[in-house]
């Protein structure tokens, strides 16, 4: 396993995903495709997606941040240049989020004021916890906290809005079915850099856990008040998709929950469990322990 | 003695002599897909969760959640790399019986 580093490299990453899968696609969809006419149609579903999709721009906001601001502190060559395809795909997912958004309405030069009123507090607090250990140079909490907790909560949160998308918007769904093959090597490199450095590195597991904790307090918090506020579009959104005849036959099953008609807690709670199952599975391989939030949100 | 095959992405299956019987030997078509270059292609598939049962020649990765399929059938020790996250795999048996892959840091 010594010589694991040797297949992070540029030319890996150009054949799996810009020559890949990513080949023929416009913003991370095939050219033609728009937004659907029961959001653009629908001023609260509109402005929900937009809400939404803020989110998902201030999560890879963050995770450009981390993920450029860790390559001086990779100690090796192979996970900097690893750092730095990633750094490539976070921007990426910067800006097809940010075209949606553009797509959804909002006008450019209201972007960044969107995003600042909209982006919830609790993920933005998740996010500095992240990069202040990116800004103290902390190369093993950084990759923890990015590749582990961040990038294994987009993945479920990715999984759950495609599964809800591909059969009501495939515009939305294709862009997100790119985005979960990014995160796939993302994921991979978090728990196979990881593993090995924390082996090597046990004293850092306390100081790592209660990072992991902390992050784990807002992003719990960040599903509660998003989906509590969901209700009404949800409902709205399903009852336009019923009308019609969108979810005759639409498969919308995720870890055993029907999205197409589980209520928003059913939603958060199934979410959240996943994410956190996730949590524990993956800190136990590379050997961390799973902390608990010290206040359940 | 051990005979090395090489087989799915980059994978290798260690064939033991203590092995009892030969291996069943499967055709793999293309499922769609798309995440890695063509050639390789085949040799994977997106898991469709709870009830997506998988064949003997299938583990699933259990840092990305995709199946990994191979010519021949999975036995405990076989060596597989998951070419989508870039991980390195052991086949296990847990007690139930069942075949899953462990991560080889």
């Amino acid at each position: 396993m010594a010589d694991f580093l040797s297949q992070y490299s540029i030319q890996r990453w150009l054949e799996m995903c810009p020559q890949g899968y990513l080949e023929d696609t416009v913003y991370g969809h095939e050219e033609g495709l728009a937004e659907p006419d029961d959001i653009m149609g629908d001023e609260d579903l509109r402005v929900a997606s937009i809400a939404l999709t803020v989110q998902l721009i201030a999560g890879e906001r963050c995770a450009l941040a981390a993920s450029s601001g860790l390559v001086n502190a990779a100690p090796d060559d192979a996970s900097k240049t690893f750092l730095a395809t990633q750094t490539l795909d976070e921007a990426r997912h910067v800006e097809i989020f940010t075209k949606r958004l553009v797509d959804l309405g909002v006008r450019k030069e209201d972007v960044n004021s969107t995003v600042d009123e909209l982006a919830n507090p609790n993920l933005v607090k998740f996010a500095e916890v992240l990069l202040e250990k990116v800004a103290d140079g902390d190369f093993i909490a950084g990759v923890v906290g990015q590749n582990i907790v961040l990038e294994g909560m987009a993945f479920s949160v990715f999984e759950l809005l495609e599964a809800t998308s591909k059969d009501l918007n495939p515009k939305f769904a294709q862009t997100l079915s790119g985005t979960i093959a990014d995160e796939r090597r993302h994921v991979g490199f978090g728990e196979n850099r990881i593993g090995s450095l924390i082996r090597e590195h046990p004293e850092r597991r306390e100081d790592i856990e209660r990072m992991q904790s902390e992050m784990t307090y807002h992003m719990l918090a960040t599903f509660a008040d998003v989906f509590s506020a969901s209700g009404d579009s949800m409902d709205r959104g399903r009852q336009l998709a019923a009308d019609h005849g969108e979810l005759d036959g639409a498969d919308m099953k995720w870890h055993g929950t029907d999205l197409a008609t589980a209520s928003t807690e059913d939603m958060e709670a199934v979410l959240a469990n996943t994410v956190l199952g996730e949590f524990k599975t993956r800190l136990g391989r590379i050997g961390l322990e799973y902390r608990s939030p010290k206040v359940p949100a | 003695m051990n005979e090395t095959t090489l087989d799915t992405a980059e994978s290798s299956i260690v064939t033991s002599s203590a092995d009892a019987a030969p291996r069943r030997t499967f055709e793999l078509d293309d499922t769609g897909f798309k995440e890695v270059p063509k050639r390789w292609r085949k040799f994977y598939r997106h898991w469709q969760g709870a009830g997506d049962e998988l064949a003997p020649n299938e583990v699933i990765c259990p840092v990305c959640k995709v199946v990994i399929r191979s010519h021949r059938e999975f036995r405990p020790g076989d060596r597989v790399y998951c070419m989508p996250c870039m991980s390195r795999l052991v086949v296990v048996e847990r007690p139930d019986g069942r075949l899953e892959a462990d991560v080889l840091y």
